[in-house]
């Protein structure tokens, strides 16, 4: 069961005026199951909230479709849906808990439930001495967490932050942290947006990478990070002049510094091959190490690999 | 319904946290003060020394008339000017990036939160002008005892012109995402335009052409006429009957036409 599935989505704002005109996604598909930590990763103007208003109705896709927990219509199941947008804005006239109350309110939640549900979000956020303060006072951790807070409001299925620990200190994310992954254990599905790579590999199961409007990738976590490894390689020689070239080119074989080269491993491969050659040729392995990438040295290089194919 | 009516109560929540509104009911409590006190000093006997009967009753009336026309005159002309400056910031507020993603990812139809803002700053105006016109129409009974019903329906009168008038700045709204357009459309149909179009009959002396009689003629009809709901209201307070309604119902054909179409737009919009 997909909480989610996007077909062939693209989006193109402006469409027909050449000097305005901006192809925010293009030909997107996926699915994202239910009760998933979905982090989707992508630099600035990527893509990403234009995905999400899509999903939400906010903004109209040019072409393609999109279901939220089964359903085309997304208007039917709003109710079962929770939402923090990026950079939000609350009337600023309201107290934390007016703020609550009013989108409590339109989120359909019934009345009656709405008073304990406040206590209980304000206290989970850590707001409770701060009900009854407008929240034009507020820090913006302070108005992330009330984000977060009104998001849940409505018991949602299906939970959207665009950004949430944006602005939010050390603490403050690990605490939103706990909260997500507590959301998740009932089976929620949370779909995160992020420029920050160690939040989102730090909540998620699954990321995709959204580079231009092109989701260059989309596995779980722990295939984004083993996949592609890094060996270092020590040895006494010059390996360029000694293995063959197509040996060199397989492996991405590369000088770092004297008697140090790095050399790429994918899936399909195996690094005794290349162990194996150095070996026969007599030359000394001093030391080979796995080098253990980061999320960000992934999400660097596959934005890059994409920018070189792009070029071409 | 219920949604609608959300957005309705908080509009006026927002209203009233304005610093603009806050003036305005100051000066409306401070013109029914200062009316209280200025009508406890008039002697009306030493005014009607020397009529009698049926004489005297119908100069009081004529006194109090005209009262009530020298307070209601600076509202609609004030009043509104303050109420379309105040109103048109609205829906650019709930435009903003950062809201409006908000309240349309809640189960609101667009349509909904566009009737709930129109509703809500027309309540706002009616609010005011009931407690200025009531307040008015109390001070005149205490004094003078004389109930004017037709008084009251200045109310609906200028909330009507409001009304109208508002329709135009939502559509500015939804258009331009800023509040200037919108009060400066108003402001000049309610200056200018409304009143020039209203005495066209003087203009045909000098343009003589059929054909931009016809045009002019055509604008008459078509946009508000605020000019002449304003004369129907001091018909109202003078106590005339009114007989000729076509200013109200054009004028609410225009409401409807720009609203309906403040909507399709709406509907369409990206955000
Ligand atoms: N309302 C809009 N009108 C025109 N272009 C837009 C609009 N919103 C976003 N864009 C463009 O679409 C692209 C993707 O933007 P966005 O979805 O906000 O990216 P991200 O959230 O990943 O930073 C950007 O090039 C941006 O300039
Ligand atoms: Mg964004």
């Amino acid at each position: 069961m997909y909480s989610i599935e996007i077909q062939e989505l693209t989006k193109i704002y402006s469409p027909g005026n050449p000097s305005k005109e901006v192809k925010a996604l293009n030909k997107l598909n996926l699915n994202i199951p239910q009760g998933t930590i979905f982090g989707l990763l992508g630099p600035n103007g990527a893509g990403k909230t234009t995905l999400i208003k899509i999903l939400l109705g906010i903004t109209y896709q040019t072409s393609g479709s999109v279901k939220l927990l089964g359903v085309e219509d997304s208007y039917q199941i709003k109710s079962r849906i929770g939402y923090l947008p990026e950079s939000h804005k609350f009337p600023l006239y309201l107290t934390g808990e007016e703020v609550l109350n009013f989108y409590g309110r339109l989120s359909g939640c019934d009345s009656k439930a709405i008073p304990g549900k406040i206590d209980e979000l304000l206290a989970m956020m850590d707001l409770t001495k701060w009900r009854k303060t407008k929240v034009k006072k507020y820090s913006k951790g302070m108005m992330q967490r009330l984000g977060l807070a009104q998001a849940l409001m409505n018991d949602p299925d299906l939970i959207f932050l665009d950004e949430p620990t944006d602005g939010v200190d050390p603490i403050g994310r690990k605490e939103i942290r706990d909260i997500l992954l507590n959301l998740k254990d009932q089976n929620k599905t949370i779909f995160i947006n992020s420029h920050l790579l160690s939040e989102v590999e730090l909540m998620s199961d699954r990321a995709g990478i959204l580079n231009k409007g092109n989701l260059l990738r989309e596995c779980s976590i722990a295939e984004l990070t083993t996949n592609n490894e890094e060996y270092v390689i020590h040895v006494d020689r010059a390996l360029e002049q000694i293995l063959s070239q197509t040996l060199i080119d397989e492996f991405k074989v590369k000088k770092s510094v004297e008697g140090v080269y790095s050399a790429f491993v994918t899936e399909t491969q195996n690094i005794n091959d290349l162990v194996d050659a150095i070996r026969n040729n007599q030359i000394t392995l001093k030391e080979i190490s796995l080098k253990k990438k980061s999320l960000e040295d992934v999400f660097i290089s596959i934005i890059q690999d994409a920018e070189k194919e792009g070029a071409k | 319904m219920k949604n609608i009516w959300l957005i309705t109560l908080y509009t006026l929540r927002e209203a009233f946290s304005r610093k603009v509104f806050i003036a305005f009911f100051v000066v409306v409590v401070l013109a029914l003060v200062g009316f209280g006190i200025f009508g406890s000093l008039v002697k009306v006997d030493t005014l009607l020394k020397g009529l009698e009967g049926a004489d005297k009753q119908a100069a009081l009336n004529q006194i109090v008339y005209r009262i009530e026309l020298m307070l209601i005159s600076p509202v609609y002309g004030l009043g509104l000017l303050l109420a379309i400056f105040a109103s048109s910031s609205f829906i650019p507020v709930m435009l903003e990036k950062g809201n409006i993603d908000l309240l349309l990812s809640k189960p609101i139809s667009r349509t909904q939160l566009l009737l709930g803002k129109y509703f809500g700053g027309i309540l706002v105006v009616f609010i005011n002008i009931s407690i200025l016109i009531v307040g008015i129409w109390l001070i005149i009974f205490l004094k003078f005892s004389i109930i004017s019903f037709p008084f009251l329906f200045a109310i609906f009168t200028i909330t009507f012109s409001f009304a109208v008038l508002y329709a135009l700045i939502v559509l500015s709204g939804v258009i331009s995402g800023n509040s200037m357009l919108g009060m400066m459309l108003s402001y000049m149909i309610y200056l200018i335009i409304s009143p020039l179009l209203a005495s066209r009959s003087i203009i045909f002396q000098f343009i003589q052409s059929d054909f931009w009689q016809k045009i002019i003629t055509f604008f008459y009809y078509i946009l508000p006429k605020t000019s002449e709901i304003d004369k129907l209201t001091s018909g109202l307070v003078m106590n005339q009957t009114i007989t000729n309604f076509q200013p109200v119902y054009s004028s609410f054909l225009f409401l409807v036409v720009v609203l309906s179409l403040s909507i399709y737009i709406f509907e369409k919009k990206d955000f």
